[in-house]
């Protein structure tokens, strides 16, 4: 990024290979649509290139992408207020969910609880399914979080602590409604 | 370690950061608080779960279009690197002005000669203020041609894409940023129409080499036929030949649509 930053903009393609996945798969999980998804990673990218000159080089660099993503996603939800989605349609098009389970009956009962937990997962408030994805799927540590967030470590893992919570409490009710 | 304590730590515990000293402390409160024992387990087994849930990709057109706004960014980039070189230049002229005031006055006397005699010599017939003038109107015109079309490019109604995109063929053509708005819109506007008028638009902008590049791509990863047939017609009339391997697939890619693949080979007897 000191190289984007000092005009080697060409560089920032070495960014954008290693991290345009995590960051779409970040978008995917709080518009829940492919194209915005995309859209986001791309406005992200720019961004970077519009502010390289606000990029402290003490600090590390997916820190600062994922302020910049979070903005970005503000900036977008606030856009398309009103504009809502199905969850249930986001939900069936995540791809089919890897089993690891053994016979193909359990590891069919094990795929339908996989794409509850999918489900349950869409439908948590935005902070709650974003910290989670930051922390479980994007991989942060908490001080790395604290920094995203721009919050205290302690808030951090309240804050995980309670968005799995809630988790657990919308993945069962989608159980003993799948039950009944 | 109350209860409280614990449930902060368990994050800790998921992501295998908690120390030793703390690991001890939970694992003694877990032993003597069935209720924490039970959630912590609960949670846990969730906390494992959701690493099964898969992981998705974006299309692969998102590459292309990362690379599209980059190469405008960069090349809009070098071209105010210029302006602000040459406005280097004009400081360090300005730099041989006098400070003193009477060989500011001198100095000014001496340029006013100088230019009343070469105006003399020169006997211009045009008037050379208005000529600068008109310059200045004109590149105020084209700036507010440019936020224009752009903001009319970003419309929800196609209708108003559509005029975006008329407008910009009122910009002047190494206008970067209507450039990388017009190849986002014939890569990703939703109507068919836009595509095509932004392909149409595309003519204007043909000596840059960003349209070019764009252009091969998009002949290689567009998916309507109409506007894939635009796109040929278009890397024929700006003879770019660096389009003869996309069109060489093309026409030996059995799944194309028939028509598309008639005019690669059209457009190859063109490049022979």
């Amino acid at each position: 990024m000191q190289e984007v930053r000092a005009g080697a903009m060409a560089k920032l393609a070495v960014l954008f290979e290693r991290h345009h996945r995590a960051l779409f798969g970040y978008f995917m999980s709080m518009t829940r649509k492919q194209e915005t998804a995309e859209d986001l990673v791309q406005d992200v990218f720019v961004r970077i290139l519009r502010y390289r000159s606000s990029y402290d080089a003490d600090r590390p660099f997916r820190t600062w992408m994922y302020q910049i993503a979070r903005n970005a996603n503000l900036d977008h939800a606030r856009k398309n207020r009103g504009e809502v989605v199905g969850i249930e349609e986001f939900g069936d098009r995540r791809p089919e969910p890897v089993s690891a389970a053994r016979g193909p009956e359990e590891a069919s009962i094990r795929g339908q609880d996989i794409r509850l937990l999918q489900r349950a997962l869409d439908r948590l408030p935005a902070d709650k399914r974003e910290i989670l994805v930051l922390s479980r799927f994007q991989g942060m540590k908490n001080e790395e979080l604290a920094q995203v967030l721009d919050c205290e470590i302690g808030a951090v893992k309240v804050r995980i602590y309670r968005a799995m919570k809630a988790l657990e409490e919308i993945y069962l009710a989608l159980v003993g409604e799948k039950a009944s | 370690m109350t209860c409280d304590e614990v449930k902060a730590r368990l994050v800790d515990c998921w992501n295998q950061s908690l120390d030793e000293r703390d690991a001890l402390a939970v694992e003694g409160h877990l032993t003597a608080c069935p209720t924490c024992s039970a959630e912590a387990e609960r949670l846990g087994a969730l906390w494992l779960e959701l690493s099964v849930i898969p992981s998705e990709e974006p299309r692969p057109a998102l590459r292309g279009r990362f690379y599209e706004a980059l190469n405008a960014y960069q090349n809009a980039y070098r071209d105010g690197m210029e302006s602000a070189r040459r406005r280097n230049w004009r400081t360090r002229v300005l730099a041989l002005w006098p400070r003193q005031p009477a060989w500011q006055m001198a100095l000014s006397l001496a340029l006013l000669l100088v230019g009343v005699s070469v105006g003399y010599a020169v006997r211009s017939d045009g008037p050379r203020g208005a000529n600068s003038e008109i310059a200045q109107l004109r590149g105020e015109m084209d700036g507010m041609r440019q936020v224009v079309a752009l903001s009319l490019l970003q419309q929800q109604s196609a209708g108003e894409r559509l005029r975006g995109v008329s407008w910009a063929n009122r910009v002047e053509s190494s206008d970067m940023e209507v450039l990388s708005a017009l190849l986002d819109s014939v890569n990703h506007d939703p109507n068919v129409n836009v595509q095509l008028a932004a392909v149409d638009a595309l003519h204007a902008f043909g000596s840059s080499p960003v349209t070019r590049t764009a252009v091969v791509q998009a002949i290689s990863t567009h998916q309507a036929p109409l506007v894939e047939i635009a796109l040929i017609d278009l890397a024929v009339d700006l003879k770019d030949k660096e389009a003869v391997p996309q069109l060489r697939t093309l026409l030996q890619d059995s799944s194309a649509d028939a028509d598309v693949r008639e005019r690669a080979k059209w457009a190859l007897e063109k490049f022979q």
